[in-house]
């Protein structure tokens, strides 16, 4: 009966980060600016590893909502919502006032930002915990 | 329990997906280039010759106090809401690092003056010259960061007010 429930959280969430990973491609200077500001990389991997954190939130993402290898596609969006928690949450401890680079806008960093990573961690590993549900890519298993 | 395998090529493919990506965008990330944070492009510690951002010319708090008063130059706070509304050039647009929610029309206003002088709360100016870079990039052509920042402004009885930023809906009460 759980089935149901568990494909529509499966693919609101990934449909989430598609779009979160979308919104940052037009500007990925701007996201890359904002990661800097986090003060945590090395300036020379500030780039790169900005590019690359889009890349896996739109991938993951759409593996997600496609049921392609689902569990793995929670468990790295849970991971990297942890990272995103932990960076906001030392930013705001260090008073580093600055853009979070949350989907791409110009929203300032928050408690609230740190808050909403949280939901979405818990939501992503109740999604990892129900599996997949229905509407599975052919082949996808990893059915409960 | 996901296998780590699965998960690694995730990972591997996004990453170059998004580096592909990246070479697509309007405005890619320089992957070649280091990018530093608002206060090491501006002359910090961290902050390497080569990539230092040039700092914008300065004005003495006399010089830009008399273009104050004679509404000749426009100026952009840099500092957090806190400090903005604890009290700020009279008629400064706040405009921190973080940007303003209306960018566009914020730097309409600041078009409206032939001079714009940014300052923040420490006399490194760092924020501030991170911002004044930002507004020379947006076209701004005579931008400035003001010598001593906010505390030699204050020091100085020069033109100043306090409350929060209206349009930048943290809450009422501008002058």
């Amino acid at each position: 009966m759980r089935r149901a429930p568990a494909a529509l959280l499966r693919l609101l969430l990934g449909a989430l980060f598609v779009w979160a990973a979308a919104a940052k491609l037009p500007d990925m200077a701007g996201f890359a600016e904002s990661v800097a500001n986090y003060r945590v990389l090395p300036p020379g991997w500030v780039p790169l590893l900005a590019a690359a954190l889009v890349g896996v939130e739109l991938v993951a993402g759409a593996a997600l909502v496609a049921g392609w290898w689902p569990r793995a596609a929670a468990a790295v969006l849970a991971l990297l919502l942890l990272v995103f928690a932990a960076a906001l949450s030392q930013a705001l401890l260090r008073g580093i006032d600055l853009s979070c680079g949350c989907f791409g806008g110009k929203e300032t960093a928050s408690w609230g930002a740190v808050g909403r990573d949280l939901a979405l961690f818990a939501l992503t590993i109740a999604s990892l915990a129900l599996g997949p549900g229905r509407l599975t890519a052919p082949g996808a298993g990893a059915a409960p | 329990m996901p296998k780590a395998l699965e998960m690694a090529a995730l990972v591997a493919l996004g990453a170059a997906v998004g580096l592909g990506a990246n070479a697509l965008s309007p405005r890619p990330a320089p992957v070649r280039a280091k990018v530093y944070s608002v206060a090491e492009a501006s002359g910090g510690a961290c902050a390497g010759p080569e990539e230092a951002a040039a700092p914008a010319p300065r004005i003495s708090v006399a010089e830009a106090s008399a273009l104050c008063q004679s509404c000749l130059a426009a100026f952009v706070d840099a500092r957090g809401a806190g400090e903005f509304a604890q009290g700020h050039v009279a008629n400064a647009v706040h405009l921190p690092p973080s940007g303003h929610p209306d960018e566009g029309a914020a730097l309409d206003e600041l078009r409206q003056r032939p001079l714009v002088v940014v300052y923040d709360g420490d006399d490194s100016c760092a924020v501030a010259d991170e911002v004044a870079a930002r507004l020379r990039r947006a076209g701004l052509a005579d931008v400035r960061v003001l010598s001593g920042a906010w505390p030699a402004w204050a020091a100085a009885g020069a033109p100043a007010a306090a409350g929060a930023c209206v349009s930048c809906g943290h809450a009422e009460g501008h002058p």
